[in-house]
């Protein structure tokens, strides 16, 4: 297992960063998310915490006549439980990949809290992952999880500022008294916002699943995932 | 062009969604952030969506995978790990 983990500040309230999280998708940055589903909310506490469990639906942007060769669908799903407290101004997604558990698991927990140094105008956001490659990689493991790691990382900007981005034109949106936020968002142009949240789980997981699917099959198709093919192709010929 | 909210996974849901999550979006800035909420609201959207979501999740063979990450991150625990 590795640990990836990520802090940013948003210059926006706590409130506002919460309300902006039901409505990250779709976007043009994102566009590997493309479904978003509520399965269950429960409403707790006298109406202090809100439980959320949703379902992301993630297509890979994967060339057809890959599809054609390899079969199987390039659709994967993530599950996320959220948990918003107004008690303790916390809120706290868990997600995890569906699909190729037992090859990759990818387990995220992000936390958005009011910033201790001005809480009132900033959101602190706190991203760890949990990274497990299965068994069947063999000495594979630890590469496989490094590599998904730094893919990891490399995203956890560009999510960051997408988000920044989307949070600026909807408090713009709100400070001029327009409380109807399903109004607001449908008023912005996101296409040419260039981005949003992201990046997430569904990220990794479709990556990761493309280049495990791959490199059981042998091929080396994707400049990506260059290092991890010639590994298992070194592994391959040593067993046979 | 404006924004659109998120789709389905199932398309035939999406419109049933669109109108849960206008619902929802505006219950959760006018209400339940205001703490003026004791109910989640929207109810009657709500079970007009959920019911196309579940008959859809057993048709496109998602339920398997999801009953599983249920048993090992439970909603009650707010999606944390259970400990095995």
């Amino acid at each position: 297992m590795k640990l990836f983990s990520n802090n940013y500040d948003f210059d926006y309230p706590w409130e506002r960063v919460t309300a902006a999280n039901w409505q990250k998708y779709p976007n043009a940055v994102s566009t590997h998310v493309v479904a978003v589903d509520v399965l269950r909310r429960e409403l707790q506490d006298g109406g202090n915490v809100l439980v959320s469990e949703r379902l992301l639906t993630v297509q890979q942007k994967v060339p057809r006549w890959i599809l054609l060769v390899l079969g199987g669908s390039n659709v994967s799903y993530v599950r996320e439980v959220s948990t918003v407290n107004l008690r303790d101004r916390t809120l706290v997604l868990r997600s995890c990949n569906l699909n190729y558990v037992n090859l990759l698991r990818v387990y995220e927990t992000v936390e958005y809290t009011p910033h201790p140094a001005d809480p009132r105008n900033k959101t602190l956001f706190a991203q760890q992952a949990q990274i497990t490659a299965g068994g069947k990689f063999g000495r594979l493991v630890n590469r496989l999880e490094d590599w998904s790691v730094q893919r990891f990382g490399d995203n956890a900007q560009k999510g960051k500022d997408g988000f920044d981005s989307v949070l600026r034109l909807l408090s713009a949106q709100w400070d001029e008294g327009v409380a109807r936020v399903t109004e607001t968002v449908d008023d912005l142009d996101l296409d040419n916002l260039g981005a949003q949240m992201a990046q997430r789980v569904g990220d990794i997981n479709a990556a990761a699943e493309q280049a495990v699917r791959e490199s059981l099959r042998k091929f080396t198709i994707l400049s990506d995932y260059q290092d991890l093919f010639s590994d298992t192709f070194d592994e391959t010929r040593r067993r046979h | 062009m404006g924004q659109s909210m998120s789709a389905s996974f199932a398309p035939e849901c999406t419109p049933l969604k669109k109108t849960y999550d206008s619902c929802f979006n505006e219950w959760y800035s006018e209400k339940f952030l205001k703490g003026k909420s004791v109910d989640n609201e929207c109810a009657k959207e709500w079970y007009a969506y959920i019911e196309c979501v579940n008959a859809h999740l057993k048709e496109k063979g998602i339920q398997p995978a999801l009953d599983d990450a249920r048993k090992e991150a439970p909603f009650e625990s707010g999606g944390a790990l259970s400990d095995k």
